[in-house]
């Protein structure tokens, strides 16, 4: 069955797949050595938690700390993330020999089933090998730091978000994609976009936009065409997929990454995950964040001024557009002020207007003014003046 | 305790209508109770006390014909009676003259003689009494009543037969007017609680109700039997005095007191005398009632008198305590303690307490109080009596780490020649102090060893649950991990993996799960 399905399948998933498989299994032998030997089995895994995280400031990335804790199957506390972490492994590998291409929720299912004990009292007891995704999602970032293998390398699939339309063809699997000819639609970007190959491209620049609908509006008026733009979104938080896939852009290519946000706390959230990398996902930075990224917009001083600088929108709009904070806002923005990656002059600027004003905005404020306002003024405006925040 | 004591001019029928309440006869329900317990009593003092194992076979028959009338019949394997005594034993109420005290069950030192004259009373049947003495080459049998206003036995048969088999014990048979629907449980439970102080016993209860209910001998061990003892100075009365005078041998005031009770010598005596100003060579007898007056209270209040004497005493000791808890109850932790013997008001006493828990024992609100006096078990007025308020009341049980509901047992035995009981039903024992603090004492020492023990499980229990938390991984670790292993050099599958892992945990929880030989004595299979 596998050597039939294989030859349906793309020679660069072949590759990748023996490749994971054989590093997932060196990673796992070491405890079967260890338990042969009549030694405490263990997993040595890095720290995934904030005082784990490191931000390298030259690099501008969130890092992986070197600190790691043991995962025995001695230690009561483990013994059970150490078989859950077992059993992940264990699917995961054989879904790889298996040609299979599982997305987290395959694994959650196929790996829960329950285990039937008698307690010390002499009851019987059910338990789940996991109740919730969450767990089984928790053990498979284990497995992704202690093997260091990407779970995209693994071939283990997620939701695609992140839509793509520009002037540039690409290889995905065997076939040739024209990203300038999806019509009204858009290239979702795969979970693998690593296996992607870049072609050639005529762009000068990348514009990601949070928004899923001003993506469309975008689109559809022309804007990457008008422009010589790459143009992405992330359709809100930015899944890993479309990270690496702006990333490989930025690095392969050479283009500028300009980012479009609501000009709130969230906005900033997410321009700040492209940039440099999550918390919980920082163990994939290196990969995944992209230093160079721009923060276009919408920013503070765009919707109130500055010294020497004329807002974009009139006293009346600012009426009408602006949103009142709300407490969880004010909230997110304290704390967006700690982290180390926000203590820069522009940023501090920023968050400290917010916290005066008290006020948000979102992108669609702009196109509310008037589609071609946000098209043909704002940004090339903001691209040509460099008004960005770095 | 049997303090017989001389009633001259009261004829026995006139107290026992005097006395019917106080001795347990005050309707048919008690009547029934009392005169089971009365002749079983008889039965346990004719066998153990005389370093016999008791075998005692109790029938209660309900007469076919006349309602609420039962025989009961006791039959032991004591030393029996001797042929000519059996009359007077049975049929002349206080029918005694030694003057001794002994540590025995019978409360009112009236015991079948009080059944007799009830039944006589109320249904009206002669009681028959057979009986062998040791080595008696005949049985004996009388059926007999009591005259009452002569207060002397009133023969109606008497036969005899050899005694082929070599038997020796004592049987009585009395029909007495009863209710056994309303004495059932009462009388269960006493045979039930009596079986407890008495493991080295095989007793048969036969009921009305065609059951055979059976306590085997679980142990041949039995208490050294009590011995007679002189009464202590400290603890007589103006009767008491007289009786004993009337009784003595002696010639003189100084032999008097030198013979006839414990805790006075020559010197002690002669010391006594002089302090008082008694005349040593008086003759005991020509004392008056001044005199003797005098003497009691110069007794009862001389300090140099040696200490009353416990080794006449008779406790059940700790051994047979929690050799019997063991075997009714069946709980799975047992501990007992007898404390060291005190006095009260001139006679010795000694505590007894027992601790059982868990096991068949079922968890209860309130705590399971097994009261004994004189290896009796009391039965009625719990709340009352001063074990009661020191289990009750004077103990935090939390501090021991029970939380109730609790399957908790605890047995308290009080033995002495002279019990200071509370009311009239001798159902329950009063909160003298010095009792109060010997139970008290006697509770917190089985009760500490209780925790030790429990904290001691709970450690185990702590143990044997981490195992199992890891134990129950085994399997799917295993089947996990043999996905990985090589086949080279050679094949490891999920079974070896297996016992690899269970030999790991075995490795650091050892003896506490020594009773798990595979992790598929904790998991089970799935389909």
């Amino acid at each position: 069955m596998s050597v039939e399905s294989k030859k349906f399948m793309s020679s660069v998933d072949v590759k990748a797949r023996k490749l994971a498989a054989e590093k997932l299994a060196k990673a796992f032998e070491k405890v079967v050595e260890a338990i042969l030997n009549g030694e405490e089995p263990k997993l040595v895994i890095p720290k995934r938690t904030l005082s784990n995280t490191i931000y390298d400031k030259e690099r501008g990335l969130l890092l992986l700390g070197s600190a790691t804790f043991e995962r025995s199957f001695l230690d009561v506390r483990e013994a059970r993330k150490f078989m859950q972490t077992a059993l992940m492994a264990k699917i995961i590998y054989e879904a790889l020999i298996n040609n299979e291409y599982p997305t987290i929720r395959d694994l959650y299912y196929r790996g829960k089933h329950s285990i039937r004990y008698r307690d010390h009292k002499g009851r019987t007891e059910e338990e789940n090998t996991w109740d919730e995704q969450k767990e089984s999602d928790a053990v498979l970032r284990d497995i992704e730091v202690y093997t260091g293998l990407l779970r995209e390398e693994m071939l283990i699939l997620s939701k695609e978000k992140g839509k793509v339309v520009g002037d540039m063809r690409i290889r995905s699997g065997d076939d040739v994609i024209d990203l300038s000819k999806m019509g009204h639609g858009a290239y979702a970007i795969e979970p693998t976009p690593d296996l992607i190959e870049f072609i050639d491209v005529n762009a000068e620049f990348v514009l990601v936009v949070e928004k899923d609908a001003v993506f469309q509006q975008l689109h559809r008026a022309g804007f990457w065409r008008k422009y010589k733009a790459i143009l992405v979104t992330s359709a809100g938080q930015p899944d890993r997929a479309t990270r690496r896939f702006v990333r490989r852009l930025n690095e392969e290519l050479n283009l500028p990454v300009y980012i479009l946000t609501d000009a709130d706390p969230y906005g900033w959230y997410i321009y700040s995950v492209f940039r440099i990398g999550s918390i919980t996902l920082s163990y994939e930075s290196e990969r995944l964040a992209t230093p160079k990224a721009k923060f276009l917009g919408v920013s503070m001083t765009d919707i109130f001024g500055d010294k020497g600088k004329k807002p974009y929108l009139t006293e009346e709009e600012r009426k009408n557009f602006i949103i009142k904070a709300k407490k969880a806002d004010i909230k997110r923005a304290q704390e967006l002020l700690n982290y180390e990656w926000f203590k820069t002059e522009k940023w501090q600027k920023e968050i400290n207007i917010f916290l005066q004003k008290q006020s948000k905005l979102e992108i669609e404020a702009l196109t509310g003014k008037g589609l071609y306002f946000l098209m043909d003024t704002y940004l090339p405006t903001k691209i040509q003046t460099q008004d960005f925040i770095e | 305790m049997a303090v017989v004591e001389r009633f001259k001019s009261i004829s026995p029928a006139e107290f026992f209508y005097r006395n019917k309440e106080i001795a347990g006869f005050s309707n048919p329900v008690r009547a029934l109770y009392q005169s089971v317990r009365e002749l079983v009593e008889n039965a346990l003092d004719a066998t153990d006390a005389h370093g016999i194992l008791p075998d005692i076979v109790v029938t209660i028959e309900r007469d076919a014909q006349k309602p609420y009338v039962y025989r009961i019949t006791v039959k032991d394997n004591g030393i029996g009676i001797p042929e000519n005594y059996i009359p007077d034993a049975f049929g002349r109420v206080l029918f005694s003259s030694k003057y001794v005290l002994r540590q025995t069950r019978g409360l009112f030192g009236l015991g079948a003689k009080m059944v007799i004259l009830y039944g006589q009373m109320t249904v009206g049947e002669p009681a028959e009494i057979t009986s062998a003495t040791i080595n008696s080459s005949k049985v004996y049998m009388y059926r007999l009543m009591i005259d009452i206003k002569e207060n002397k036995p009133l023969i109606l048969e008497k036969a005899s037969w050899p005694n082929k088999t070599g038997w020796h014990g004592t049987i009585v048979k009395v029909a007495i007017e009863g209710d056994w629907g309303r004495a059932k449980q009462k009388i269960l439970e006493y045979f039930k609680k009596t079986a407890i102080v008495t493991p080295y016993a095989n007793i048969v209860l036969k009921t009305p109700d065609n059951e055979i209910i059976v306590y085997r001998r679980v142990t041949e061990k039995m208490p050294p039997p009590p011995k007679e003892t002189h009464p202590h100075p400290h603890g007589v009365d103006l009767e008491m005095l007289k009786s004993m005078i009337s009784e003595t041998k002696a010639q003189t005031l100084l032999e008097f007191l030198e013979e006839e009770f414990q805790g006075i010598g020559r010197v002690i005596a002669e010391r006594f005398l002089q302090t008082y100003g008694f005349d040593p060579n008086v003759n005991p007898k020509s004392l008056g009632k001044e005199d003797l007056e005098k003497l009691v209270k110069a007794l009862r209040e001389y300090n140099e008198f040696r200490r009353p004497r416990a080794d006449h005493l008779s406790p059940i000791g700790a051994e047979l305590i929690k050799i019997g808890l063991e075997a009714i109850l069946k709980p799975e932790f047992v501990d007992a303690i007898t404390r060291k013997p005190v006095v009260y008001e001139g006679h010795a006493i000694i505590v007894e307490v027992g601790i059982a828990y868990g096991g068949a024992i079922q968890p209860q609100e309130e705590i399971m109080l097994l009261r004994f006096a004189n290896k009796i078990p009391l039965l009625y007025d719990e709340k009352s009596d001063v074990a009661w308020k020191v289990v009750a009341e004077n103990i935090d049980w939390k501090y021991y780490g029970i939380e109730f509901p609790a399957p908790l047992a605890v047995l308290v035995h009080v033995c002495g020649t002279k019990i200071p009981y509370k009311g009239l039903g001798k159902e329950s024992i009063a909160d003298v102090p010095i009792i109060e603090h010997e139970i008290e004492e006697g509770v917190r020492a089985v009760a500490r060893s209780l925790k030790l023990y429990l904290m001691r499980k709970q450690r185990e229990e702590e143990a044997i649950r981490k195992a199992i938390t890891i134990i129950k991984y085994i399997p799917e670790v295993a089947r996990a991990l043999a996905t990985f292993a090589k086949s080279n050099p050679v094949n490891v599958d999920r079974e070896t993996l297996e016992k690899k892992l269970f030999e790991l945990v075995k490795m650091k929880y050892g003896d506490a799960i020594k009773n798990i030989s595979s992790p598929w004595d904790i998991v089970m299979h799935t389909e």
